[in-house]
């Protein structure tokens, strides 16, 4: 090798071994040892591959490997974990969290207790409190582990003041919402706003030998469901945390009528549209590429140039640009047929229009791809055919008609996977809609996964990850086995040709 | 001679129903593209769109460009930006990987080829929620490459490379006959020397179109980016143009098609400049998304 490339390479590793080593320190100081192990493992790993002599394959798929590991192969593995938890908004934290979350949070003002008026002041990575107590006038050095008394309100030397213009900022806002210093025995100070606190007390206790979460005024036990507390009477205490909830998604998917009744429907629905999404746009690809693949045709490269652009044109814009051709008060669609037809507001026609839409981006796809293997076709097949009798129709049903399926079977195949998670399609065209009823997340022309992206992400009623991976997984085995089972049928069709 | 005559005649009468069914389709192809164009030069609502405008303006453009609202030229930048760069390095690691699959026989290469196909059943789209909380808690950490950055959008990007385009290369590298590289060894060539010197001069058409694909392919996510860039300033084509007019065609709608035409006119050129080349990629069974 040339020192040139000796060279440059020593320079890239070299860089690459400073930035993950700064990394890994920064994910040690805030105790991520996991991934930080993670990482340096990954580049030691990467230095051996590239200054080892022996390697030679590894080389050359490294980094591919390791992205796919990164962003394919751990989010399968992650989401088929999350699909057997209950994570949602409200269960997204452990058990630990939300214990201290709820201790913290669930406070209440001290009848006649201490005011204070207080300073922030700041010592290297120290944080401090100067407070008034205006109940007795003491002044004091409040630390988050507790209080220390002061002559006066001055500021102790080595401090620094930090004017409220700095405690606007989100660092020290954080830490002032999140601060509970211990006052008296049972009490807290909490901050009320940039210059005032009060005492407080916590409303809930955690008994570590009894496991359990207790009211401190009415000595009552938590009860713990589902991973939350809840009162005897009910109440449930916001935030929960994630537990193991086994088949729980899956088995919701088959009894929980809340879930069951919109995921059934979205399931034939996302059949529907794939099933008719790849024959209509093949039906029509195949009309116009036996109609025109004619030596009788003239100018069958500027009409063949014209009639790609619609594939040419990028997918999202096309969708876009429909949504507003079908509007159905201005459309240029209503217009120009002069009728007014809720295109993509009435259950029923915005199912039509999705197919319709995706008519229009697909055909060309298919009139590509089935002039071609018509051209494959050898023409003595149908010459030899039209000798022994044979009318054209004939020949084209019996002869060419088989042998073009075995050619695009796959690509149907391949259109019929990519169609059923067609995300695009749908929401770039009716979000999903219109609306069944207001208490669905599915609308009318959901398929699953723009489902299950309005579960996770959309629905305006909290993050359903643990539910919307569940769905992820069965839409996998969905599309994995139609597709074993379909290349195996076409597998089939080209032993018996 | 009268024989000759009839036949013409008879070819005559069978072949206007093909141009009935050819005209139809182009009815059906274009009519959407010349109501955009119409209404990209047109006024800048919907309701008082005519097929070709009455007046000629470009209102619609300068909105486009002038807006502060509407921050196209930067979406055209992020676009350009996020997805060059991410489809150059994805068929960059694709090309790699093939020419490792093509070229090298070492120990698991069936298992990683099978392994590869298998995966290509499972897309990122189904681990969205996978990789948003990933991403999400990458970025408490590494403001830098987590959600909302655009180069926490590219990583995501490439995670993806090395699936179906790895498998396109390695045909095409496989059609390349070894003889090549034993000539170049025995000449004393390294496989990087063979590699970039000899394979990768051969592949310069196929890289173009894979990559052109790819280009579009990642043009076209709506999902992932909606999900990563998170300001009007950050986004891309996809997620500033669905921003923009969803929900309001009446108001937007010229200024959308105008930006809808700067979009695809440079795609649509380059398309039919690669046609034939796409073609031959298409048969071999690449869906664009």
């Amino acid at each position: 090798m040339k020192l040139q490339g000796i060279v440059s390479k020593l320079l890239l590793l070299f860089l690459l071994n400073g930035t993950s080593l700064w990394a890994a320190l920064t994910l040690f100081s805030l105790e991520n040892y996991g991934p930080m192990a993670l990482l340096l493992i990954t580049t030691a790993l990467i230095d051996y591959i590239y200054l080892s002599k022996r390697t030679r394959a590894s080389r050359w798929l490294l980094p591919g490997t390791i992205l796919l590991i990164i962003f394919q192969i751990y989010p399968v593995l992650y989401t088929a974990v999350t699909a057997f938890t209950n994570y949602s908004t409200g269960h997204s934290i452990t058990r630990e969290e939300a214990i201290e979350g709820l201790i913290e949070q669930n406070t209440n003002l001290v009848e006649d207790g201490a005011q204070f008026e207080f300073k922030v002041i700041e010592s290297g990575d120290r944080r401090a409190l100067i407070t008034t107590n205006l109940k007795d006038g003491t002044f004091a050095l409040a630390e988050p582990d507790g209080f220390s008394a002061l002559d006066s309100a001055e500021i102790p030397e080595g401090w620094q003041l930090i004017d409220e213009d700095r405690l606007r900022e989100a660092d020290y806002q954080s830490w002032l919402t999140k601060l509970r210093i211990p006052f008296s025995e049972s009490t807290i100070l909490k901050v009320e706003s940039f210059n005032t606190a009060a005492e407080y007390q916590y409303l809930l206790r955690y008994d570590a030998g009894l496991n359990k979460m207790i009211d401190i005024a009415t000595g009552e036990a938590l009860v713990e469901k589902e991973g939350a507390f809840y009162y005897l009477d009910g109440t449930e205490m916001e935030p929960g945390w994630r537990i193991w909830v086994g088949f729980g998604n899956f088995t919701d998917v088959v009894t929980n009528d809340r879930v069951r009744g919109p995921f059934f429907r979205v399931l034939i629905w996302t059949f529907a549209y794939a099933l008719l999404s790849v024959l209509t746009t093949f039906i029509l690809g195949l009309l116009l590429a036996t109609t025109l693949n004619s030596p009788r045709i003239r100018g069958q490269r500027v009409l063949r140039s014209l009639l790609i652009i619609p594939y040419a044109i990028p997918g999202f814009l096309s969708i876009l640009i429909w949504a507003g051709l079908l509007n159905d008060d201005f459309g240029m669609v209503n217009r120009a047929l002069g009728t007014s037809i809720p295109w993509l507001f009435d259950a029923e026609w915005a199912k039509v229009s999705t197919i319709l839409v995706n008519l229009w981006l697909g055909f060309p796809y298919m009139f590509l791809v089935t002039t071609g293997a018509l051209q494959s076709i050898p023409a003595e097949l149908s010459e030899a055919a039209e000798v022994d009798g044979a009318t054209p129709r004939q020949a084209f049903a019996k002869i060419k008609l088989p042998l073009l399926l075995v050619t695009v079977a796959p690509l149907l195949i391949g259109s019929f996977a990519y169609n059923f998670n067609n995300f695009g399609g749908i929401y770039l065209l009716t979000g999903g809609g219109p609306a069944m009823n207001d208490s669905d997340v599915a609308g009318a022309t959901d398929i699953l996964i723009s489902y299950t992206y309005k579960l996770a992400f959309a629905s305006g009623k909290g993050a359903q990850y643990g539910l919307a991976t569940a769905v992820s997984i069965i839409i996998f085995f969905i599309v994995a086995s139609v597709s074993a089972i379909s290349f195996r049928r076409t597998r089939a069709l080209e032993n018996i040709n | 001679m009268s024989a000759l005559k009839s036949l013409r005649k008879y070819h005559r009468q069978k072949v206007w129903w093909r141009y009935l069914v050819a005209a139809l389709a182009l009815v059906f192809a274009l009519m959407p593209v010349i109501w955009v164009i119409g209404a990209a030069f047109g006024p800048s609502g919907l309701t008082t769109q005519t097929v070709i405008p009455r007046v000629f303006s470009l209102d619609n453009f300068k909105v486009l460009f002038n807006d502060e609202n509407v921050p196209f030229a930067l979406w055209y930048r992020n676009s350009l930006l996020i997805c060059t760069s991410a489809a150059i390095m994805q068929v960059a690691i694709a090309t790699f990987a093939a020419y490792a699959f093509s070229r090298f026989r070492f120990k698991g290469r069936r298992l990683s080829l099978v392994g590869l196909l298998v995966l290509q059943m499972f897309p990122q789209l189904l681990s969205l929620v996978a990789i948003y909380l990933l991403m999400y808690r990458v970025s408490l950490i590494f403001p830098a490459i987590g959600t909302g950055s655009a180069l926490g959008l590219i990583l995501v990007y490439l995670g993806g490379a090395m699936g179906y385009n790895t498998y396109l290369l390695k045909g095409f590298f496989d059609s390349i006959p070894r003889e090549i590289d034993e000539a170049a060894k025995v000449d004393g060539a390294t496989a990087g020397q063979t590699f970039r010197q000899i394979i990768l001069p051969l592949a310069v058409p196929m890289l173009a179109v894979v990559m052109l694909l790819s280009f579009i392919g990642l043009l076209n996510d709506f999902l992932l980016a909606s999900l990563f860039l998170q300001t009007k300033e950050e986004y891309t084509l996809a997620v500033g143009l669905q921003a923009f007019v969803s929900g309001q065609y009446e108001q937007q709608w010229g200024p959308f098609a105008a930006g809808a035409l700067l979009t695809a006119l440079p795609i649509i050129v380059l398309f039919q400049f690669l046609q034939r080349y796409i073609v031959e990629g298409l048969s071999a069974g690449s869906v664009k998304g």
